[in-house]
């Protein structure tokens, strides 16, 4: 018996030994450890820095020496949040956000800044009562035979069964309206799937790149997206304008980026808020959960659109018109179908 | 190291050649009907997980563990090989260190080895070595929203695994105390790159070194159990129980993973005998 424990008990005390192998830098719980983990967990996976310092003067390195000395042990839970989103808000992201049970910390200045050219109980006047849903897609046909689709969200399961429903609802109209303002965006997956139905051919619509190591210069190659034409069910062939403002986010952005690439295609409206960051999560010793973009989507010519894509008409709400609750993007847009102003690829 | 230790496990195990039993079976094994044991355990203990990927911080909590294990002896190498399986399930419930947050873990391993036992049948004593192959199917989901709430886990490894056994007899009842550990030695594995999205990999089919090719430089992995039978009544079952501990590690492209755990495991064995 003691032949066996003397060979077993080395074995144990190995395992414990390897135990301690793989394991990651452990920050403490304090002010200047959640501080520190903070910092480290963007320099580590933050994917925008070098198009931050080009664009902003970002300097990451210069960020914690100018808000490390704001930290200190006596801070309350709120003044450590508020330091926190600070430093955070330097790199004027809407996927970056801090969040804890009493607040959320974000920089929506992407749309905060900037008219909202959108209003949504005007919108709702022009979808009346009598409007269809489709998956989250509202619609209805305009008495000018204009189909308008609204799109609020892309968290909604759009599927390409919906879109062709609806499509197939649309048909005889001249021209098509598709809504995305204040679109916050959601899963990039049904924004591709939507996006399919208004090409007959696999288009570039851009590339990815996402982080390889802890450098913030370390990235894998771009590798292209394509976006491919809906297999089943119908596509648009006749002109299109996709209404677009500041709200236009994320998976969103992306979507006006993929539409940009179709024929028959025009952007109207203001810029889009941009968010071509993919966000993902991690945390804090505290608890506190962290966002941030981790991986890179270019347009087709390999430019950020981090900050937006610009439309190819650029209209604005006039005072005038919400006055009288009328829509300007809208109005605009049915006068160019109506007067068949969109060239046809 | 723990190729040397396991190294020196074989050779013990060869000096004791010709004075220990058929490993992890009684004595009897030589007769025409050869033995083939099953047994199943289910335990409980604890978990600690890191996975890089999803947060830079360990999540502990309780570990759930089912193992379902068979050995026969084979006819290879004059009868002195066993063939041993085991299916290893298990799931884990976490919770991060501020307690806010939770994850989920778990995972089916399946093993099937070799060892030979060059054991005879006169001593308490028995040993047994040889390679086992291994394939892994696991995840590790941390509950909160976002393009990465979960991390799968995927490896296919070849391993060497080392088996003492040791009888004796506790008031008129045979015990079997038996130790065993697996370290897998060479395999390929699934992860995704440093940063890059499961969207990418299959939304987009962008592959990024996303197999791995695992060894004990970047999958430094270690399972082992301690269990004692107690046999029970005159037709080979036994009561089991024991430890099994596993630790296992990687860390491929930049991305740190563990999954540690302690179970303390209880079953039955049962012993059927075949031509």
């Amino acid at each position: 018996m003691k032949r066996f424990l003397s060979l077993i008990i080395p074995f144990f005390i190995l395992s414990f030994f390897t135990a301690s192998c793989v394991s990651e830098e452990d920050y403490d719980n304090t002010r200047r450890g959640n501080f520190e983990a903070l910092w480290r967990i963007m320099d580590e996976h933050y994917c925008f820095f070098e198009y931050k310092n080009a664009e902003l003067g970002v300097n990451w390195d210069e960020v914690h020496t100018r808000y490390s000395k704001q930290i200190n042990e006596k801070m309350t839970n709120e003044q450590l949040f508020e330091v926190l989103c600070n430093m955070l808000s330097e790199l004027k992201d809407g996927h970056v956000n801090l969040s804890a049970a009493f607040d959320y910390g974000r920089n929506w200045s992407f749309h905060e800044d900037y008219p909202e050219n959108y209003n949504d109980s005007i919108v709702s006047l022009y979808l009346g009562h009598d409007y269809r849903i489709a998956s989250g897609l509202k619609y209805k046909i305009f008495d000018d035979n204009i189909g308008y689709v609204r799109c609020e969200t892309f968290a909604d399961g759009i599927g390409s069964g919906n879109v062709t429903m609806m499509l197939d609802n649309l048909a005889t109209c001249t021209g098509l309206i598709i809504d995305v303002r204040s679109n916050g965006g959601g899963d990039l997956t049904r924004a591709h799937t939507l996006a399919s139905h208004f090409t007959n051919e696999k288009r570039l619509v851009g590339y990815t790149s996402h982080k390889t190591g802890k450098q913030r210069n370390d990235f894998s190659e771009p590798k292209a997206d394509y976006l491919e034409p809906a297999s089943n069910g119908l596509r648009w062939q006749k002109p299109v304008i996709i209404l677009t403002n500041r709200g236009c986010y994320s998976a969103c952005n992306d979507f006006v980026k993929c539409m940009k690439t179709c024929p028959n295609v025009t952007i109207l409206g203001d810029c889009t808020g941009g968010g071509s960051g993919m966000p993902f999560n991690s945390e804090l010793p505290n608890g506190w959960g962290v966002r941030y973009s981790a991986v890179v989507h270019f347009d087709s010519d390999m430019q950020h659109t981090e900050f937006g894509i610009e439309p190819d008409i650029k209209v604005e709400m006039s005072g005038a018109d919400t006055d009288r609750n009328r829509d300007t993007l809208i109005e605009t847009a049915r006068l160019l179908l109506g007067q068949k102003k969109i060239p046809l690829d | 190291m723990a190729i040397t230790l396991l190294s020196s496990l074989c050779v013990f195990a060869q000096q004791e050649d010709g004075r220990g039993a058929t490993v992890g079976f009684p004595s009897d094994a030589k007769l025409a009907y050869q033995p083939v044991e099953h047994s199943t355990l289910a335990g409980s203990g604890f978990a600690n997980v890191l996975d890089t990927y999803l947060a830079p911080y360990n999540y502990t909590g309780i570990n759930f563990r089912v193992q379902r294990e068979t050995q026969r002896m084979t006819h290879l190498l004059d009868g002195k090989v066993m063939n041993q399986t085991l299916i290893d399930l298990n799931a884990s419930l976490l919770e991060n260190r501020a307690g806010n947050n939770d994850a989920f873990a778990g995972g089916l391993r399946y093993s099937i080895g070799w060892l030979y036992s060059p054991s005879q049948s006169d001593s308490r004593w028995s040993f047994a070595y040889g390679p086992s192959a291994s394939a892994y199917l696991g995840a590790v989901y941390i509950d909160r929203s976002g393009n990465n709430p979960a991390q799968a886990k995927a490896d296919v490894t070849l391993n060497a695994t080392g088996m003492a056994t040791y009888l004796l007899k506790v008031r008129n009842r045979d015990w079997r105390i038996r130790y065993q550990m697996t370290v897998p030695l060479i395999g390929v594995a699934f992860s995704p790159n440093y940063g890059q999205s499961y969207y990418e990999t299959f939304e987009l089919g962008d592959y990024d070194h996303n197999v791995c090719v695992a060894y004990p430089g970047n999958m430094p992995t270690l399972r082992h159990r301690l269990l004692i039978d107690i046999s029970v009544g005159q037709h080979g079952s036994s009561f089991r129980f024991g430890y099994v501990g596993q630790v296992n590690q990687s860390t491929f492209n930049s991305l740190k993973h563990h999954y540690y755990t302690h179970d303390f495991m209880i079953g039955f064995t049962k012993t059927f005998y075949r031509r």
